[in-house]
């Protein structure tokens, strides 16, 4: 008798025993109770497998390993289904803790961009920046951003159903429910120390982190380092959980499609709109306050170029990036089982052509424009088109995941040309452009190209059916992914802009001019990143 | 200037946000809501930058 068919015994016998109380019961009566043993399943001897060892790995994972509630009563068949329901749930908790893993590795390819990007004499502050947002804002999340931001969800299936965050703050206004923000998981206390709320804690704890990372790109170079403590902390403790709530933790914008006839609401997978834009969208608004680096502009106001001190930190990150893109897009299902959740596949094939064809159209932009296939700028490219794709990962086919990688690659240039020339705003690696135009742009094409063809679960947003956008014949959509946009420029962009004030009031934003002269290394941090480099002061 | 900068783009989300109680066409809303990202973009480039620039270190 071969291996597998002996497995296969194991596996007929209890399909049969279902099969037969299939046929012999109606569906009403197939309530699950301990009284119904299940005999004649055997699994392979112990003593067999303690002589002979198990190197086929046929004799592991059997019958015997199901958990028996009583093992004076054997094997019943509520047992089997707890471990089913257990066995769905443990490959969600793995799939979401993993994905969530690569997210947190996502950190030290933005210290690598950031730090390649600008000058060797402010690498330490800005690799010091990189660093504590990491402790930072994990604080600012425990304590109350995750509370704000996720207090309310419950419901989530695919997590066993983290019923503990079960207290959204409502008020009715104009005749609607708004949801406002989540009152539960202050601390991780009472019912929230719960196993569902900690994996779901961790994966929406590295998603704030990315946003609050965003930031310091913008800043390099001029930022005072206490200044940076104060506003990392406001936007994770406040400003992104809140936007946070109103996307994912079921606030107004998610019920749009329900209290609104728009579509699903505002649909946003894995971020565009919540992680990238509001991070890009805050680091616009400090990047103001701070004012250019000294050298940036001429007095005629023309832009200088203040190259990067690294090319290789900086290509190298940006793999790290995509890398980890894979946890951040894919992940966002929180489970691989159940739900529609074998999406993945797809959600991580769009991720990728969306990466490649965002760096390939920046490549060919930057020569056919500048001569040069400008290496920076293929490493924006890359980021832009895995930003714009983060929101509409998990609906849209690869074709026009190809397409909207390919549109953020131009724009991201354009972009950084118009933030360098109109405004004058001073962005030294490009974040700005990189995800707050691109997080736009990535919630603008859910409502354009949307497929309608994903369905998790049979609905999203508490709209039964699948997410469908103009293109595909849902002009609702389109409105609730506006409303969406809307909502970061004129509101994530204020409470931004307004912390920051107060930062800036009470603890001084901008680094002296002698200080971002001789580098903030020394001024700031006390040590210099390359001791035994040959530095120079720039004009 | 900064006070009334933060309420012409905040006025931009309430302009978004009138145009959803204000009719059910779709039609109708994405444009009052395109006009609202307008305002609210205005706010920040037009009038909050502005001032900024205005007071900016490579002018002194």
């Amino acid at each position: 008798m071969t291996r597998l068919t002996k497995r296969s015994q194991y596996l007929l016998a209890i399909l049969g025993v279902g099969a037969l109380l299939c046929l012999a019961a109606p569906l009403s009566a197939l309530a699950l109770t301990d009284q119904e043993v299940i005999s004649g399943v055997a699994g392979p001897k112990t003593d067999e497998i303690a002589a002979k060892g198990d190197p086929g790995a046929d004799l592991t994972g059997t019958v015997n390993d199901v958990t028996l509630a009583d093992s004076k009563k054997g094997l019943t068949l509520a047992d089997l289904a707890n471990q089913a329901g257990q066995n769905k749930i443990a490959i969600n908790f793995v799939w979401t803790l993993v994905t969530g893993f690569l997210v947190m590795f996502m950190q030290a390819g933005f210290a690598l961009v950031e730090t390649g990007l600008i000058r060797a004499k402010n690498a330490n502050h800005t690799m010091m920046m990189n660093f504590m947002v990491y402790g930072l804002g994990l604080f600012a999340y425990y304590v109350c951003g995750f509370a704000i931001q996720m207090g309310g969800c419950a419901p989530i299936a695919n997590l066993g159903g983290v019923y503990p965050l079960n207290s959204e703050h409502v008020v009715q206004a104009f005749g609607k429910p708004w949801g406002l923000f989540g009152t539960k998981g202050f601390f991780l206390q009472g019912a929230t120390y719960d196993v569902g709320v900690m994996v779901l804690f961790l994966f929406q704890m590295v998603f704030m982190d990315t946003t609050t990372t965003i930031v310091t790109g913008s800043c390099a170079e001029r930022w005072k380092y206490s200044a940076f403590c104060v506003s990392t902390i406001g936007l994770g403790a406040l400003v992104y959980p809140l936007f946070g709530n109103w996307a994912w933790g079921g606030g107004w914008l998610s019920q749009l499609g329900a209290n609104f006839g728009l579509g699903h609401g505002y649909c946003d997978f894995a971020g565009s709109g919540v992680v990238h834009a509001v991070g890009g969208i805050t680091a616009l608004s400090v990047a103001m306050q701070l004012g250019p680096r000294i050298g940036k502009f001429n007095r005629d106001g023309t832009p200088n170029v203040i190259p990067g001190h690294d090319i290789v930190l900086v290509l190298t990150g940006c793999f790290i990036l995509a890398f980890g893109w894979f946890g951040f897009n894919p992940g966002s299902t929180l489970g691989a089982s159940g739900n529609g959740c074998l999406r993945i596949g797809s959600i991580a094939v769009n991720t990728m052509l969306a990466g490649c064809t965002g760096s390939f159209a920046a490549l060919l932009y930057m020569w056919m424009r500048y001569g040069k296939p400008d290496a920076s700028m293929a490493g924006n490219g890359l980021l832009a088109g895995l930003v714009a794709i983060t929101a509409p990962s998990g609906f849209v086919n690869p074709l026009a995941a190809s397409i909207i990688g390919w549109i953020a690659g131009i724009l991201v240039c354009l972009s950084v040309e118009f933030f360098d020339r109109i405004p004058k705003v001073d962005d030294p690696v490009g974040a700005i452009s990189v995800h707050g135009i691109n997080g736009l742009w990535g919630v603008l094409s859910v409502g354009l190209f949307a497929d309608g063809r994903s369905n998790y679960g049979g609905s999203w947003n508490g709209v039964a059916g699948s997410v469908k956008g103009l293109f595909y014949g849902d002009a609702g959509q389109l409105v609730a992914q506006l409303v969406g946009i809307s909502t970061l420029v004129g509101v994530i962009f204020t409470l931004s802009f307004l912390w920051n004030w107060l930062v800036d009031l009470f603890v001084g934003q901008r680094a002296n001019p002698k200080a971002e002269l001789a580098g903030l290394d020394i001024p700031e941090m006390g040590a210099l990143c390359y001791p035994d480099f040959q530095l120079k002061a720039q004009e | 200037m900064r006070i009334v900068g933060v309420l012409v783009v905040v006025g931009g989300w309430a302009i978004t946000i009138g145009g959803l109680l204000m009719t059910s066409s779709n039609l109708a809303r994405a444009l009052i809501a395109c006009l609202g990202i307008g305002v609210s973009i205005f706010g920040i480039l037009g009038v909050l930058n502005s001032y900024y620039l205005a007071r900016a270190i490579w002018k002194k």
